[in-house]
């Protein structure tokens, strides 16, 4: 009976192997057809007169950003322009798109501290694109098909995400949040051709435009952040101080450390201490905020991820609380800079300083504003008022998914997914929601990152609100 | 109770039932790569790897009685093993899983020890310090020369710029995969060929994981396994070795568990602490999966897999109202988030009522009530013997 078994066994083993040989023959040209409509046509509400013209005018789209030909795949003379040869079907990266633009993204919704915080940013992404639907924004396009799916922060689970949404006809890929989420889907984008934008994080490595043409990210990078920190912390002690840093073990907090490590020198900086916890960690920092007490830091840097902010704030005030007389300056990273996060932290976020380069939408007076005032009106339309200074970041990457759009549109060879990318590497825009002076801007190898200009904040926990510490930093803009 | 029909063990009947459910097996698993979307694929691939971590937790606690709560340090372990080897040293992927297996069967051996001498709740804490002391080992400063620390694996220096497979354009990258001149998914860096490449990869690598465990558990070192869950001390009686036993299972059952953690390595090309299944949750999630498939049986994982990420995969977009069907809506609405987890932990609550043994353990119960095997008397020839007798029968 077992030899029999054995055979019956290796039949199934050699149908296995046989069944291999139907992989590949699929059609891919799906990836380049607009399925149909799913959502609202536009131009079917009317939008007050200064809300409809503040994106399109302010997107600058260069003329010499339009130069590139859909079947050439050298580099135009001034713009940068991807070389669609290393396309595996360079076809589609060069066929129209018409119709509805299917957006595909993936985001942690559920699962864990990252989830808390960053599930908003969807909420805000969602709703510019509704915004932008109500006021005719879309430009050579119809409409925009905006389809998030949930990766649980989990860098396993984002690949099938957004393979599912290739399946469905996307056409690009826009805010998918987390490094390791990036990097997981950076390689099968990049062959596809694919344009994966605005990728919500901060790592160095979306500057990479040799290698991962198709990656751009939107946020100022980790490094910049830390820079700015460095710097800030150098001119309020200026004959140097000691810092105890704080930060999430991954890939997100060690990018901080190295650059803040490889500057802290510069302004006589001493890490006195380094405490860590883990990104699936839930429980408080206790241990570590009671290590970084002992040093007596004269600073504390801190790159806490999601909720952890908010127990690490709530840890401090209470080590501050047994340490009378130690009242360090806390650096945080402006991942936690929302009334959201530091509203829920209550008196143990004041005074700490953080940064940013959008507006500080929880501040009454910045309400006021015709631009933040439509926002706002916008969000508690959708039933989103709840959201409006974490979902900001939301909005203002489908600010820049839509004006990326826009320009790649108007291009000579029209919307495709190689325009898309050309443009998004070639993009010059004021976010609504940025602060004066801000402009996002990218080009090609020489300015691979969209923002590198960063505002140095303090919080205000009586009044939930941030106050400017000096003038926007745009030293290290490209 | 009476049955419908009665098929006895090894008749022609019962082999006919075997074909069919071998044959519509066989199919299906065909049908995903060939005409399924890259989503399913991919969705499939993820239970692939739930269903080989969940069988290899089987072998100790749901054969041997062992508690285990740190199968996820094993997973990361495979992970570990091939992210270093392939993007620190150049190794070929396909080597790393027979090496991922040798040292999760060291480590699984040293973790027996105490199982040795503990039992229960006792055993379920020690492997639990083991699933919250791995990832933190993974982040040590001090092994980040070789873990990559919190960034993880690749490095920017690494010599492969990926975990997984090299695939890409340039020279010595791979492009093909032949198979004696034969290509049979053609440019891998085409996702219609990445994604099915990788998906016979970890079918071969479920086929091998199930195939160890049947012959483990069929075979006398089973019986033995099955002693020493239902009763130690009769177990130790009869002859059992109690501490070989368990060394060798809790080895056995690491090692297995790697080769899902090496697979998660090559599919996404890279590793980092951040991956859930080297976390408690994946130590949680492999129990859970088991659980709801059936501990104890064979293709209780293998079931519990599929219907895990069945749910998690379709509630996946349930946080847009508009992709909750029409009769669910009233129900999960509200939430605003994916319910996936949600649901599956209700089912896993209702599943301790209605069905201690899970989903398999159910069918067992209720399909005898149409279809009952009987076993085969003892001294009677099975029907492939009688039919086949030169191809290895033998004597029962």
């Amino acid at each position: 009976m077992r030899g029999s078994r054995t055979i019956v066994a290796a039949i199934s083993a050699c149908a296995l192997m046989l069944a291999a040989c139907g992989g590949d023959d699929d059609d891919s040209s799906d990836t380049t057809s607009a399925p149909a409509p799913t959502t609202a046509a536009p131009d079917e509400t009317d939008a007050p007169p200064e809300t409809t013209a503040e994106s399109p005018d302010t997107t600058e789209a260069s003329p010499d950003t339009t130069e590139a030909s859909p079947d050439t795949t050298e580099p135009a003379a001034e713009a940068w322009a991807v070389n669609t040869d290393d396309c595996v079907d360079p076809d589609a990266a060069n066929a129209p798109i018409e119709g509805t633009v299917n957006i595909g993204s993936a985001m942690p919704l559920t699962g864990g501290v990252a989830a808390a915080a960053f599930a908003p940013v969807k909420g805000g992404f969602e709703a510019y694109v509704a915004y932008a639907r109500e006021n005719g924004l879309f430009e050579g396009y119809d409409d925009i098909n905006l389809t998030i799916a949930d990766d649980q922060y989990d860098p396993a689970q984002t690949p099938g995400a957004v393979a599912s949404q290739i399946d469905a006809g996307a056409h690009l890929f826009s805010g998918i949040i987390g490094s390791p989420n990036n990097g997981a889907v950076r390689d099968t984008l990049n062959d596809e051709c694919i344009p994966q934008l605005n990728a919500l994080t901060g790592s160095p490595a979306w500057g990479q435009v040799e290698d991962y043409p198709w990656t751009t990210g939107i946020l100022v990078p980790y490094t910049v952040e830390s820079k700015v920190y460095a710097t800030q912390i150098g001119e309020l002690y200026p004959d140097g101080a000691s810092v105890g840093m704080f930060y999430v073990n991954n890939d997100f907090g060690q990018v901080y450390v190295d650059a803040f490590n490889e500057i802290a020198g510069d302004y006589n900086l001493e890490i006195v201490t380094e405490q860590t916890v883990e990104a699936t960690d839930s429980n408080p920092p206790t241990s570590q905020v009671t290590n970084i007490a002992n040093e007596q830091p004269d600073v504390i840097m801190a790159v806490p991820l999601g909720a952890g902010c908010i127990s690490f704030l709530t840890e401090l005030a209470a080590a501050k609380a047994q340490n009378a007389g130690w009242d360090p300056a806390v650096f945080i990273t402006n991942t936690c800079a929302s009334s959201l996060i530091l509203g829920a932290a209550g008196p143990a976020a004041d005074g700490l300083y953080t940064s940013n380069n959008l507006l500080d939408i929880g501040n009454p007076e910045v309400q006021t504003m015709p631009v933040v005032a439509d926002y706002i009106a916008f969000m508690e339309g959708q039933g989103l008022g709840d959201i409006i200074t974490t979902g900001a970041a939301g909005w203002t990457t489908g600010e820049i998914t839509v004006a990326i759009l826009n320009q790649a549109a108007q291009s000579p060879e029209g919307l495709t997914r190689a325009s898309i990318i050309n443009a998004a590497r070639n993009f010059t825009h004021t976010p609504s929601l940025g602060r004066e002076g801000v402009v996002d801007k990218s080009m090609g190898v020489e300015d691979p990152y969209l923002s590198e200009s960063l505002q140095v904040l303090q919080y205000d926990a009586d009044t939930a609100t941030f106050t400017d510490i000096g003038s926007l930093i745009t030293e290290f803009e490209s | 109770m009476k049955s419908l029909v009665t098929i006895r063990e090894d008749s022609v009947g019962h082999w006919v039932l075997r074909i069919v459910g071998a044959v519509a097996l066989v199919v299906v698993l065909v049908w995903i790569p060939t005409k399924g979307g890259n989503g399913l694929i991919t969705d499939v691939m993820e239970a692939f790897t739930l269903m080989s971590a969940a069988m290899a937790l089987n072998l100790v606690l749901g054969y041997a009685g062992q508690i285990s709560i740190g199968h996820s340090a094993f997973f990361g372990i495979g992970a570990y093993t091939t992210g270093i080897c392939v993007s620190r040293w150049g190794f070929s992927p396909w080597v790393t899983f027979p090496l991922a297996f040798v040292i999760a069967f060291v480590v699984g051996v040293m973790v027996s020890f105490p199982a040795s001498r503990i039992k229960g709740v006792y055993l379920a804490l020690v492997t639990l310090a083991l699933a919250l002391v791995f990832p933190r080992l993974l982040t040590w400063r001090k092994l980040a020369w070789l873990t990559g620390g919190g960034r993880g694996l690749p490095q920017d220096d690494a010599e492969v710029s990926t975990t997984g497979f090299d695939i890409g354009r340039r020279a010595g990258q791979m492009r093909h995969f032949e198979i004696f001149g034969w290509d049979p998914f053609g440019d891998l860096r085409s996702i219609e060929a990445k994604t099915p490449f990788h998906y016979w990869i970890g079918a071969l690598m479920v086929v091998v994981v199930y195939v160890v465990c049947r012959g483990i558990v069929k075979s006398r070192a089973g019986r033995a396994l099955i002693a020493v869950r239902d009763n130690e001390t009769a177990a130790a009686v009869m002859g059992v070795n109690l501490v070989a036993t368990k060394a060798f299972i809790f080895g056995i059952s690491a090692g297995l568990c790697a080769l899902p953690g090496s697979f998660t390595a090559i599919r996404i090309g890279q590793v980092t602490p951040d991956l859930a299944n080297l976390t408690l949750i994946g130590a949680i999630t492999f129990l859970i999966v088991m659980v709801i498939g059936g501990a104890g049986s064979l293709s209780g994982p293998v079931i519990g897999a599929v219907l895990y990420i069945a749910i998690v995969s379709k509630t996946g977009s349930w946080a847009d109202d508009d992709n909750i069907p029409g009769v669910l809506r009233p129900l999960f609405a509200w939430a605003k988030t994916p319910p996936g987890t949600g649901i599956f932990a209700l089912a896993l609550i209702l599943l301790m009522f209605v069905a201690p043994r899970g989903i398999v353990g159910a069918w067992k119960q209720y399909s005898r009530r149409i279809v009952r095997v009987e076993p085969r008397p003892i001294g009677v020839p099975s029907t492939v013997d009688a039919l086949a007798p030169s191809v290895g029968a033998t004597p029962t």
